[in-house]
């Protein structure tokens, strides 16, 4: 299997309150095309910041972080947003999804991005929404939706444009036992039958259970025990 | 490809309506507050710019309340250059009840209208023309108590020809208290928008020869001269004041524009008073959208953040909120010349006599857009700016 994501030597670091803060050290890893991995470790070890760095969010101090053979340091600011646009889709912990909006206008949001017409991207969206199966309430607002329905509506709006990869940030986070399952359900369906690359981090050790490969980070280094 | 959602404009909006009618609803009192100001301003200079080239004003150089002698008018026609001149004596009356006051200028009942033939056209009845100006100034010459009033003035009095007129005066007082009384022969129509269209002429003749048998000759406010033309006014003018420069009454002598102008003056410095409340109110309202689109701002950046993961650029946030703000001002700005416009109409008969040339001229229309759509970009700018220069994951973080 061919890898699609690649760190090296990836570091980084913050400034809070006047101090320096450590979060990735030298941090090489590679994950494989189509291949579910989760990342788990304690509050502050770096799991974010790696998902923010491959979804082309943030930018290392120093390495380098390259999806499909592109190294994502290169790129501008708007070249970044233009392949944000075309190859990643995120799914946030707390929906991040915009609360004026509706559920189809929510999944139809990215389509804007993209040169297609405005009836193609009606049917991608009723497409992605029919895949997570809300398509009967396509015209509710986030707040007439419960919270495994809003993230079901943001993995939609996540996989809307047929990115190759997919960043989850502690998707069931703010969910119940049931409503994480069906989202832990959908987002294997989506790793299985439509082939997406996820990277997932996740506190819930029956979230990680899901995934093919299991990375544990302290400290901003890496203990890879995963199987697989 | 399309690169902005246009339709989270309306959205949002939408969802703040209470906050976005208020920011509609005072900017347009502010502009409709500007339109009104800056009529007033731009209707006074008018007033002054319309003035005749070929009149000059004499009256005292002390000041407006100070008379000139009767025996002055000989004098003044014998200027070289001085075509014609009228007294034109302020009455200071009223009709019935002091609220009904108007102008009522006594003058010279066989020269003035000829004078003034530029400034306005005189109708018997209804109908203007020749033939009926021409027995209108027959019957003003043949009646020592006739008068003749602004078309509107009879008309808000229901007056028509042959009516006698009551009015009760403030300054020309006869000994046994008992009012003037004036018959009306015809009306007249402004030909110029700055002439009051509320005014009452009548013979000053009657003013004198009522009262001269108590108080003595009547003096004379002042002097309306219409000069030769192409003879130059300056010149008359010096040849005027020279004339009297050792008195009794020394002269000021003045272009009927300069004499409009410090007419104008003596209410204060209205154009700068007027001003002065226009541009704060403006200002105070550019503070109070700005502000509340910089609320708007803040409240958008984690929607700024949620937009740039999905791809979109950061400069997205000031493209949206210029168009909201550029949307509220232009809501606004457009309500407010709207409730201008309605409204002049109303204020054109309220200040009639004080300025009846009251109009909303296009340049302050034009001026108010402006104005508007400024504010809305200066609203719209600063705080997309600010929600636009956050980092995509500070922005997420956000709350």
């Amino acid at each position: 299997m061919t890898s699609l994501i690649e760190l090296q030597g990836v570091s980084k670091e913050y400034t809070r309150g006047g101090e320096q803060l450590v979060v990735l050290d030298q941090l090489n890893l590679s994950i494989d095309e189509k291949s579910f991995v989760a990342m788990m470790g304690p509050s502050g070890s770096g799991k974010t910041t790696i998902l923010n760095l491959v979804g082309g969010l943030d930018k290392p101090d120093k390495g380098v972080v390259s999806v499909d053979g592109l190294n994502l340091a290169q790129l501008g600011t708007g070249e970044l947003a233009k392949w944000r646009a075309l190859h990643v889709g995120f799914v946030f912990q707390s929906f991040n999804l915009m609360p004026v909006l509706t559920a189809y206008e929510n999944v139809a949001l990215p389509l804007l991005l993209t040169p297609l017409a405005r009836k193609k991207r009606r049917e991608h969206a009723e497409y992605a929404l029919e895949v997570v199966g809300l398509k009967d309430r396509m015209d509710h607002r986030p707040g007439q939706l419960s919270g495994g329905q809003e993230q079901r509506v943001a993995i939609a709006r996540a996989i809307v444009t047929d990115p190759a990869l997919i960043v989850a940030d502690e998707p069931t986070g703010d969910l119940d036992r049931e409503n994480a399952d069906e989202v832990l359900d959908l987002l294997t369906r989506l790793n299985q039958e439509l082939g997406k690359t996820i990277l997932m981090v996740t506190h819930d050790p029956a979230a990680a259970k899901v995934a093919s490969r299991t990375l544990h980070l302290d400290k901003g280094a890496l203990a890879d025990r995963g199987a697989a | 490809m399309s690169r902005t959602p246009w339709f989270l404009v309306r959205r949002n909006l939408g969802e703040h309506w209470f906050r976005s009618l208020l920011t509609v609803g005072s900017l347009a009192a502010a502009v409709f507050l500007f339109c009104m100001l800056r009529s007033v301003i731009t209707s006074l200079e008018s007033t002054v710019e319309e003035a005749s080239a070929d009149r000059v004003i004499v009256q005292s150089s002390v000041s407006l309340f100070v008379s000139l002698p009767q025996d002055y008018q000989a004098k003044i026609a014998a200027v070289p250059g001085v075509e014609e001149v009228s007294k034109f004596n302020w009455f200071g009356g009223y009709f019935r009840e002091p609220k009904n006051m108007f102008a009522q200028f006594a003058i010279d009942h066989v020269i003035f209208f000829k004078m003034y033939d530029s400034d306005m056209e005189l109708m018997a009845g209804h109908d203007a023309g020749p033939e009926t100006a021409a027995a209108v100034i027959q019957a003003f010459k043949a009646d020592r108590r006739a008068a003749i009033v602004g078309a509107d003035l009879a008309k808000e009095f229901d007056w028509k020809v042959g009516d006698t007129v009551p009015i009760i005066p403030t300054i020309y007082r006869k000994q046994d208290g008992s009012e003037w009384e004036f018959n009306i022969v015809g009306f007249y129509q402004p030909k110029r928008s700055s002439v009051d269209r509320r005014t009452m002429f009548f013979r000053f003749d009657y003013l004198d020869e009522t009262l001269r048998p108590e108080q003595g000759p009547v003096d004379v406010g002042t002097f309306s001269v219409n000069t030769q033309p192409g003879y130059p006014a300056s010149q008359v003018i010096s040849d005027i004041d020279a004339l009297f420069v050792n008195g009794p009454q020394s002269t000021k002598t003045s272009t009927e524009a300069a004499f409009q102008a410090t007419f104008v003056s003596m209410m204060g410095n209205l154009p700068f008073f007027f001003g002065t409340i226009g541009g704060a109110v403006l200002i105070a309202v550019l503070f109070s959208v700005i502000n509340t689109m910089y609320i708007a701002g803040r409240q958008r950046v984690h929607d700024a953040g949620i937009l740039q993961a999905l791809g979109y650029r950061g400069t997205v946030m000031v493209r949206l909120l210029l168009a909201e703000a550029l949307l509220l001002t232009i809501l606004g700005g457009g309500l407010g010349i709207g409730l201008s416009v309605l409204a002049a109409v109303g204020a054109k008969a309220v200040l009639a006599s004080f300025l009846p040339n009251f109009v909303i001229m296009p340049d302050t229309l034009m001026w108010a857009a402006v104005i508007s759509l400024g504010i809305g970009v200066l609203a719209g700018i600063g705080p997309g700016w600010m929600a636009s220069r956050y980092e995509p994951t500070a922005a997420l973080r956000s709350s």
